[in-house]
């Protein structure tokens, strides 16, 4: 048994994929911290599911290793009590039914017949579990994918792009699919190319651009990245004090995001200074942009 | 690895390609009985075996069977999920190949069946020596054995291309244009696969292997293309 709680779940060491001439990922080091529910994002093509099919055994890294629960994958004993995964690559056969592709994958397993019931009804999927899986739609096939990531109650769970091609509903069903799983003590790795699908649910994050590390850390800790968002109606004065002061500032009309200062900090300047208010926040909601931001083109040369 | 198997056997019976083979497979069975004896007319001994020895033939068709349902896997993308539960590359083309053996014979099986209840009963009408039960379980027995290592060596075909539709037509373009021309060449081409099956069947007219080398041949056959497919297998990336 592994160290709940305090060794990490998931372990990536310079983990490298190069194809050819191509490297798709280059020398990726993170860890998932057990319990947590950790956000694995970056742009589409920016290694994600490379990174998972590397870390589950199904791709062979050109260099670097990876452990989950403190063995490389292909060595756990029994890995659908550990591990339960879903991939974009994971497909099924369209002529064959969902109970039918649940039912063969149980058996690989060893789990009963019985279990293929209950996570049908834990995705609430039981309905249309005998149409052939060629008829589903994009939301029921991950349904179905969720539903087997859950076949042998894993410690860990790993899902690749869980959101894409969910309606709105889809997204909140799913939202609330993966707060239920933290809630029940289990680890969870989920990517996506759109911050705003799981910054709710996140605890951490690992944020990777053109393979390679951008971030990692507590999804507050990207959030104090973000800045100290204030308006007011002398915002050149203010500006300027912050400033000469050594912050760094970006100004928009009235509105100033002030980065390396709290909010008790600005306050505290304007007051100084006799420039009034009108608002002062944390920028909590630019969480998209300031992902935008560690993701652009831009040479990612701060990175973590 | 019961369970790796038994996985295997629920995936051959959930869709309709094991299903579509069996009905092509009985369906040719019954052309090919029907034509050799009312049409071919057999008096000889030789005649009247391979009046019966259908698996020969029907060997081809479960070679495309065993080729298309391990192209499926890399088609459909049903081996990642697969080994996200039961790791281990080797095991999981082990157990595929013998529960497509467990298919093909239960296919030959039907396709037995069918020829005896229809060659029998129109054989008795021939004339000309009868078939001993010798002849019988060479001719049904032969083409069995054909039958089962033909689809594990499609299997390890299909796994070796690792990709449905260029496996399928690799191995018609093998079966049905390159094998025929090996003949010309001296002595090649009874070592071939459709030959070799051939000769399993009981066929005894021309230059071919006998039972045993024939079935020796065709087990080495099958063994060099599946040890080749689990050594392709377990370094490829699965995508």
């Amino acid at each position: 048994m592994t160290d709940r709680g305090t060794a990490p779940a998931i372990v990536a060491t310079g983990l490298t994929k190069r194809y050819g001439d191509v490297t798709a990922v280059e020398d990726l080091s993170f860890e998932v911290r057990s319990g947590a529910v950790t956000g694995f994002l970056g742009p589409n093509g920016a290694g994600k599911t490379t990174t998972l099919r590397m870390v589950l055994g199904l791709a062979r890294p050109t260099a670097g290793s990876s452990t989950i629960l403190g063995r490389p994958f292909t060595e756990l004993p029994e890995p659908a009590h550990s591990v339960g995964a879903n991939l974009e690559i994971c497909g099924m056969h369209p002529g064959r039914s969902g109970r039918d592709h649940l039912r063969a994958l149980a058996t690989f397993a060893g789990l009963p017949a019985s279990r293929v019931e209950e996570v049908l009804d834990l995705v609430e999927m039981r309905d249309a579990a005998d149409r052939r899986a060629g008829g589903y739609s994009t939301g029921m096939r991950q349904r179905l994918g969720l539903a087997a990531t859950l076949l042998g109650d894993p410690e860990v769970l790993v899902l690749d792009e869980p959101a894409n091609g969910l309606d709105p509903q889809g997204i909140r069903w799913l939202r609330d699919f993966l707060r239920g799983a933290a809630s029940q003590g289990r680890t969870v790795l989920v990517s996506s190319h759109v911050l705003s699908e799981v910054e709710q649910t996140v605890d951490d994050v690992v944020v990777i651009h053109r393979g390679r590390l951008v971030k990692s850390g507590s999804i507050a800790s990207l959030i104090t990245s973000t800045g100290v968002r204030v308006r007011s109606p002398r915002a050149a004065e203010l500006a300027a004090a912050l400033e000469r002061d050594g912050a760094e500032v970006r100004a928009d009309g009235t509105l100033l995001v002030v980065q390396g200062r709290s909010t008790d900090q600005v306050g505290d300047l304007a007051f100084a200074i006799g420039v009034p208010v009108h608002e002062l926040a944390v920028e909590a909601a630019s969480l998209e942009e300031v992902f935008f931001h560690l993701t652009s083109d831009q040479e990612a040369s701060a990175a973590a | 690895m019961s369970r790796l198997v038994g996985g295997e056997l629920i995936k051959l019976r959930t869709t309709r390609t094991a299903l579509g083979f069996t009905a092509a497979v009985v369906v040719l069975t019954l052309a090919i009985v029907l034509l050799t004896i009312l049409a071919g007319d057999p008096k000889t001994i030789a005649d009247k075996r391979s009046a019966l020895a259908v698996g020969s033939s029907i060997s081809a068709l479960l070679l495309v069977f065993g080729v298309v349902g391990a192209g499926a896997e890399y088609r459909h993308r049903t081996l990642a999920p697969a080994l996200l539960v039961a790791p281990g590359r080797g095991r999981l083309l082990a157990a595929r190949v013998i529960a497509y053996g467990l298919a093909g014979l239960i296919i030959g099986i039907v396709m037995t069946v069918v020829a005896l209840a229809i060659g029998v009963p129109l054989l008795a009408g021939q004339s000309g020596p009868d078939l001993a039960a010798g002849d019988y379980l060479r001719a049904c027995g032969g083409g069995l054995v054909a039958i089962v290592l033909s689809t594990m060596l499609g299997v390890g075909v299909g796994t070796l291309v690792g990709s449905q539709v260029p496996a399928v037509i690799g191995t018609m373009i093998w079966l049905f244009i390159l094998e025929p021309l090996s003949g010309l060449i001296d002595h090649i081409v009874k070592y071939t696969v459709g030959q070799t099956a051939t000769s399993l069947g009981g066929d005894t007219g021309g230059d071919v292997l006998s039972w045993g080398a024939a079935f020796l041949v065709m087990l080495a056959w099958a063994a060099v293309f599946l040890v080749a497919a689990a050594l392709v297998d377990s370094r490829r990336d699965v995508a």
